[in-house]
């Protein structure tokens, strides 16, 4: 058979170890090229944003992500800023049943959409299962990673009731705690039950 | 802090109870449900009404002396409100990143425009990016005196003795990397004057430290200062003070005339704000044929950046009887090491432990029968003889092979291990404690919780000496305002605070007692504590102790109790109120620890992954059992960072760093984190320990070691990248 003649070793090494990457290829949508979407800013501009259920109306540079938006206009200070740079999970929502990382969001495409945040999910006083979940299996520490770890396993569990770990683990695998909190983490996304399908 | 000696025996009044409710149980976090929700306001998360932003004004050079710099558009542009330049022309700057200037502006966006608007002109200067470009004869001078400082040589033994006695000799090179704290809240913080007076909310490791420093550097009165943190978001040494971008932060907020907040940006956390030097180790170690360690000769250097220094413990643990090291501190131009989650020991770990794998092969010993052999005497602070047979049972070390799995394929097994030591002792805590008359108990203590749990032990400590449940006591920290405690570093906040928790509870609860014995009627000896519940004795203890009890000794002795609130409900309108401290006898230092790690090496890509890790770990007595062994998950998934992914990177023309950020500062994702198996040995005996570093200093070398069992080949150097394997699996011929 081939494969015994071609190790993936020497395949790596062929191609060379460090120059895997992958092609980006920048494509245009086609409509959107003739078109073009309206023109607003650069100065301040009005964005409405439904969050947690609750419209909100605000003025902002374009520029500004759905993150900034949230946390210095709206006072929404459970998304974290960490990376800014979609690395870290530590901004994640839940926007039509998948998670975004807010940091690479701008706020005006957040426009129209249904945006979910950690801020929201208790009721009152009584806690989300998966909330719940990650106090009982000590899924936290310092906690600034925590909301968008909430947020993941409550997106997967929306879509996966029953996880494998593995599947748990993939999940989460866009969230990174420094504390080192994952075990903790892991145990909670298995153990959360009765998250209804959002 | 180094291992310390176990604290002398001690009777102390308010001794940890010997049937404790619940220190030792496992307990929540009792701020879990705020973090959970997002209720929880770190500093970053603090707005205040009419709130600036600021940022830095950085330098992008490594080494470069200022020619000029031209403010004047940046303070016109819109949205600012101050800018402020601390650099002058002739002035020279040392690593990049450095710090240049600030402003403040209405808006986060408004404010980065304006840092590109200053004009900077510099002459760039050679700047040394590497140890090697440093420590070269003909390097460019560019610190003072020199661009190396030798320390002296530390020696104990006779090392021609011991090569004389050694039957086999190893040297070799090894060296661990610059790592950074990445703590996930940047450093930062918010400025607020009212008049002369300065309220600061920091991620800082340290509220009374911050606010000295905010004095020290503003010249301003202590007393005008409050530095408050509630929530803090991460630090693992690097956050111990303001800063320099808190002063400018406060500079800039007195000239706005407004609050300002300071938070960094990934970037700038990875460049300015700490890490943990590198370390390299020349070593030529000799064992005699009964697998005697005999003589260990090192010299060894390593980086802190610009002017800070890079030592570490060495050899680590092990005992060679005769020895010499001599280490050096390289500068180069970039920012400076500051302690880092057990400072140097991971360092000293890694160089001793892979040595000791090399050494027990040329004596064809099994590398933990070749360690027992080599350790010092057990000890409570040095219990590694224990606890290496308790790893290896967990582990299956049975299991293991001799260096090099010989079964065919591409996937490699392999087990090793790693013993590690750390002090933990702390003192100076000082506490004040309410007792309401509803029942209501306030301990407040200006200490921090920085992630380790310390809010929940402390509620743990409050509730067991005074009988309530853990959610019947208030517990108020992070607040220079509170009485003073230590920083939290060197593990020691447990230690120098638990013994305040338990002492002011104790005098609350005895105040309390003194307080209601004259209502009900009875002398205070006969009061005590129950579970939610104050218990009256209707007899003393000895009714020949006074005649009053006497008159009273023919009657059966009983008591009746009476609930907590409605004991306190007797105190009226005033109060209990008592400070108290930490007291010698109720804490101690020094805890030891080994971990085994089992890996699966693919030597066909270089990848690999960690299986399983053992971790037995002590740390006096045992708070909370839950946050306890999350402390040892989390210090050993750092440590596996350590081991196989994370590096900071600098280029070596410019010295800046190319992966300031966190997709190519490589950490654990959650796929990686391999099973964790942690045992907790309680020493309640000992007293509070701290436990925060100790589990995150032999992780590394127990997985390098576990790597070259694995392979056969020896990595000794970390982190243990693909690349890196694939380069000594090549150089060795591989292992097929």
């Amino acid at each position: 058979m081939e494969e015994k003649d071609v190790s993936r070793r020497d395949f790596f090494k062929t191609v060379g170890v460090g120059s895997i990457a992958t092609a980006v290829v920048a494509g245009v949508r086609e409509g959107e090229a003739a078109q073009g979407p309206a023109a607003i800013g650069p100065g301040d501009a009005p964005v409405t944003l439904t969050i947690n259920g609750r419209r909100h109306q605000l003025q902002v540079e374009p520029r500004v992500t759905l993150l900034d938006a949230m946390r210095t206009r709206l006072d929404i200070t459970g998304p974290k800023r960490v990376c800014d740079r979609g690395a870290c999970g530590a901004c994640t929502v839940i926007i039509e049943g998948r998670t975004y990382y807010s940091c690479s969001m701008l706020a005006v495409e957040a426009q129209g959409k249904n945006i979910r945040t950690v801020d929201g999910l208790s009721q009152g006083s009584t806690l989300h299962p998966v909330q719940q979940a990650f106090c009982d299996h000590d899924g936290l520490m310092c906690g600034f990673c925590t909301p968008g770890f909430v947020m993941a396993t409550v997106a997967l569990l929306e879509k996966t009731p029953n996880p494998t770990p593995d599947q748990a683990k993939k999940a989460l695998d866009g969230n990174l705690c420094r504390c080192g909190t994952n075990i903790g983490v892991l145990k909670a996304a298995l153990s959360a039950k009765g998250v209804a399908r959002g | 802090m180094d291992s310390q000696a176990p604290a002398p025996a001690q009777h102390p009044k308010y001794a940890w109870p010997e049937k404790p409710r619940l220190i030792g149980t496992r307990v929540s976090r009792i701020d879990g449900p705020l973090k959970v929700t997002g209720r929880a306001k770190y500093s970053y998360d603090i707005l205040r009404p009419g709130m600036l932003y600021g940022r830095i004004v950085r330098s992008p050079h490594a080494h470069a002396r200022l020619k000029s710099i031209d403010a004047t558009a940046a303070e016109k542009a819109p949205g600012v409100k101050a800018l402020l330049i601390t650099i002058k022309p002739g002035d020279k700057v040392l690593y990049p990143g450095q710090e240049i200037g600030a402003l403040a502006a209405a808006t986060e966006q408004q404010a980065a425009d304006a840092l590109r608007l200053i004009k900077v002109e510099w002459d760039v200067l050679p700047a040394l990016a590497t140890v090697e470009q440093s420590m070269r004869p003909e390097a460019p001078q560019v610190f003072t005196p020199a661009n190396t400082r030798r320390g002296t040589a530390q020696e104990d033994g006779n090392l021609d003795t011991g090569f004389a006695a050694a039957a086999h000799t190893v040297e070799g090179t090894y060296s661990t990397q610059v790592q950074t704290h990445t703590s996930l809240e940047t450093h930062g913080c918010i400025c607020e004057w009212n008049g002369e007076n300065l309220t600061a909310w920091v991620s800082t490791q340290a509220v009374h430290g911050t606010r000295e420093g905010f004095a020290a550097g503003l010249k301003i009165p202590q007393a005008n200062v409050r530095v408050i943190t509630e929530f803090m978001g991460g630090g693992f040494g690097s956050k111990f003070g303001p800063d320099i971008q808190g002063l400018l932060c406060a500079r800039v907020a007195k000239a706005a005339g407004a609050p300002v907040k300071m938070m960094l940006d990934r970037k700038e956390e990875h460049l300015t704000t700490g890490n943990r030097p590198s370390a390299f180790a020349r070593v030529r170690a000799g064992v005699a044929a009964d697998g005697k360690l005999t003589a260990f000769d090192a010299q060894t250097w390593g980086t802190g950046g610009a002017g800070a220094g890079s030592d570490y413990p060495l050899p680590y643990i092990y005992t060679f009887p005769n020895r010499r090291r001599t280490h050096t501190d390289v500068y180069i131009n970039s920012g400076q090491q500051r302690a880092m989650r057990a400072p140097g020991h991971p360092q000293g770990c890694f160089v001793t432990e892979v040595l000791m794998d090399e050494l027990a092969d040329r004596v064809r010993m099994d590398p933990m029968e070749f360690r027992l052999k080599n350790l010092p005497p057990l000890a409570p602070n040095a219990m590694w003889a224990k606890y290496f047979p308790m790893g290896a049972e967990r582990i299956n070390w049975k299991s293991r092979h001799v260096t090099g799995d010989p079964t065919p394929g591409p996937i490699k097994r392999g087990l090793g291990c790693s013993a590690n030591r750390w002090g933990g002792a702390g003192q100076g805590a000082r506490a004040h404690c309410e007792i309401g008359s509803d029942g209501s108990v306030v301990m407040r203590c200006g200490t921090q919780d920085i992630g380790t749990g310390n809010r929940t032990i402390m509620a743990m400590v409050v509730a067991e000496t005074l009988g309530l449940e853990v959610n019947q006591v208030t517990i108020e920290l992070g607040d220079s305002n509170q009485p003073f405690a230590p920083g939290s570093g060197g593990s020691t906040t447990a230690a120098a605070v638990m013994p305040a928790m338990r002492v002011t509870a104790g005098k609350a609860r005895d105040a309390l007692f003194e307080r209601i014995a004259p209502q009900l009627g009875v002398p205070v000896d006969q009061i005590s504590m129950g579970v939610g519940t104050v218990l009256v004795s209707l007899s003393t203890r000895d009714p020949l102790s006074d005649a009053q009890s006497a008159a009273r000794s023919g009657q059966a002795p009983s008591s009746r109790s009476i609930s907590w609130r409605d004991a306190c409900r007797l105190l009226g309108t005033i109060p209990v109120s008592v400070d108290g401290q930490w007291e010698r006898g109720l804490s101690a230092g020094g805890t030891s620890g080994v971990q085994f790690a089992d890996v699966e090496v693919d030597i066909e890509t270089g990848i690999t992954k960690v299986r399983k890790i053992v971790c037995v770990q002590d740390c006096g007595l045992i708070v909370d059992a839950k946050t306890a062994e999350t402390q040892c998950y989390g210090g050993i998934i750092s440590g596996l960072n350590y081991a196989v992914f994370e590096e900071r990177i600098l280029d070596r023309n410019t010295a800046n760093m190319v992966n300031p950020n966190m997709e190519w500062y490589h950490m654990a994702g959650q796929s990686d984190i391999p099973e964790i198996d942690v045992v907790l040995v309680d020493q309640p005996e000992r007293g509070v320990i701290g436990i925060g570093e100790p589990p995150a200093v032999a992780t590394a070398a127990a997985v390098a070691n576990a790597i070259r069992n694995a392979t056969g080949v020896t990595l000794r150097s970390i982190p243990i990248t693909p690349d890196r394997l694939l380069t000594e699996l090549e150089r060795a011929g591989g292992t097929n």
